[in-house]
């Protein structure tokens, strides 16, 4: 891939992450990791971004604990489902 | 609302409602995009405990459902946001970026097209947290989406929103779709009045959050959930009253309270010469309209069952329903005491 400016890289990770996102997978887990995977694409172009701001990465660990918020929140949905059905497969999905 | 939350030994969900209006004021007030995405952030994050409780499959499924549209949109959010800062220009308001950020805020809302999500969550909630859901949830995402929009791209979405929410509600038995499609169409609306201002869109929003309130108070206290029990029931004569005020007062029927922020928003619609977006406006009311009559038709006159085993009283917390209703009908000559 031509890559001429650094946030194609970015554009690129967070394409194929939402891509994973949207596919259809058996297991529930596969999309939570998708998640974090674009969390981790975001996490970067923070990063670089910031670096022209005299590295100044504050924004950067508040980011980061609102993500990893949001990544355990998915887990503990994760766990409820699997107490109530048994396993996180979507095609235990059958009421709605 | 509270009530029944302090009823039911559930101080925990105080404290997550109390977060819940915290964030989105969070999220209203913050002066940079980062301070908006931390609001729905929290909002997402205090909103799932609410509507999770583990006693049957069906919560697990609805919050699994939530989570995973509402993570999504507020992450693309948040990567458009950043993408729209590393550009370093910021005076068109018409450009691809604001695209991208009105579709995940739209995706936020539940409105058309990414709706999909949100006649299957309603379907699955109580009506108290279905009313958390239409009404409260939508204000942070429809400010947010009033400071920086693609105005071309907005009303391409309001027609989509205006016909999926009327043609959607055709073929419903169940009461809450019911309302989440008439609630997709209310969106349509208040999305065009917060492009016209947002003193209307404020105006708009509270008179269809006390009309939502009352429908689902009323079914609330008689505990209905299909349009089936709407017929069936021995309801008294009252409370079917009460249910055809509501329903012509949210389709926007004129003397109820319902038809004046229609009416300011259509008067904006002619004055300003937006004559095809008028016509889908008229045309998708009367499609919701017609699918109110049709339930209240079957309710007063055409199923007119009285089965004497089941007896619906007036009870005794039905006096602020009804005092909603007398508000419902004389609201419109009242205001006009206003500018005496």
């Amino acid at each position: 891939m031509l890559i001429y400016d650094i946030r194609f890289l970015f554009i690129y990770m967070f394409f194929v992450g939402n891509l994973i996102f949207v596919s259809k997978n058996k297991h529930l887990l596969v999309v939570l990791l998708s998640l974090e995977f674009i969390v981790l694409s975001i996490f970067f172009f923070f990063l670089v971004l910031l670096m022209f701001i005299d590295y100044d990465m504050y924004m950067l660990m508040v980011f980061l604990v609102f993500s990893v918020c949001e990544g355990s929140l998915g887990l503990s949905i994760l766990v409820s489902m699997i107490r109530s059905h048994g396993n996180d497969y979507f095609q235990s999905f059958s009421m709605l | 609302m509270f009530f029944f939350i302090l009823t039911n030994n559930n101080s925990n969900k105080m404290f997550f409602l109390f977060i819940l209006f915290f964030s989105t004021l969070i999220s209203i007030s913050s002066n940079s995009w980062f301070g908006c995405w931390i609001g729905l952030e929290i909002n997402l994050l205090s909103f799932i405990p609410l509507i999770s409780n583990s006693k049957n499959l069906l919560s697990v499924e609805t919050s699994l459902k939530y989570f995973l549209t509402q993570s999504l949109a507020s992450i693309n959010f948040l990567f458009m946001i950043l993408i729209k800062f590393s550009l370093l220009k910021n005076f068109n308001m018409n450009n691809i970026i604001s695209i991208m950020m009105n579709s995940s805020l739209l995706m936020k809302m539940g409105s058309a097209p990414f709706h999909f999500w949100f006649p299957n969550i309603v379907e699955g909630l109580s009506w108290m947290n279905n009313f958390m859901l239409m009404t409260w949830q939508k204000i942070s995402p429809m400010i947010l989406l009033s400071y920086y929009f693609n105005k071309n791209f907005l009303i391409f979405m309001i027609i989509m929103n205006l016909i999926i929410g009327s043609l959607g509600g055709l073929n419903q038995t169940s009461l809450r779709k019911l309302l989440a499609f008439s609630s997709i169409n209310n969106l349509g609306w208040m999305i065009f009045s917060i492009m016209i201002s947002e003193n209307l869109w404020l105006f708009y929003f509270l008179i269809y959050s006390m009309m939502i309130f009352m429908m689902i108070s009323l079914f609330f206290l008689m505990n209905m959930y299909f349009m089936n029990q709407l017929f069936i029931n021995n309801m008294n004569f009252f409370i079917k009253l009460n249910l055809l005020i509501n329903f012509l007062s949210l389709g926007g029927l004129p003397p109820f309270m319902g038809f004046m922020p229609k009416w300011i928003i259509i008067n904006f619609l002619l004055i300003n010469k937006f004559y095809f977006l008028t016509f889908i406006f008229m045309m998708t009311s009367l499609i919701i309209i017609y699918y109110y009559i049709r339930i209240i038709y079957s309710s007063f006159m055409f199923n007119y069952f009285k089965m004497k085993w089941v007896n619906l009283l007036m009870k005794n917390n039905m006096s602020l329903i009804n005092l909603s209703s007398f508000i419902s009908i004389s609201s419109m000559i009242l205001s006009t005491f206003i500018f005496m």
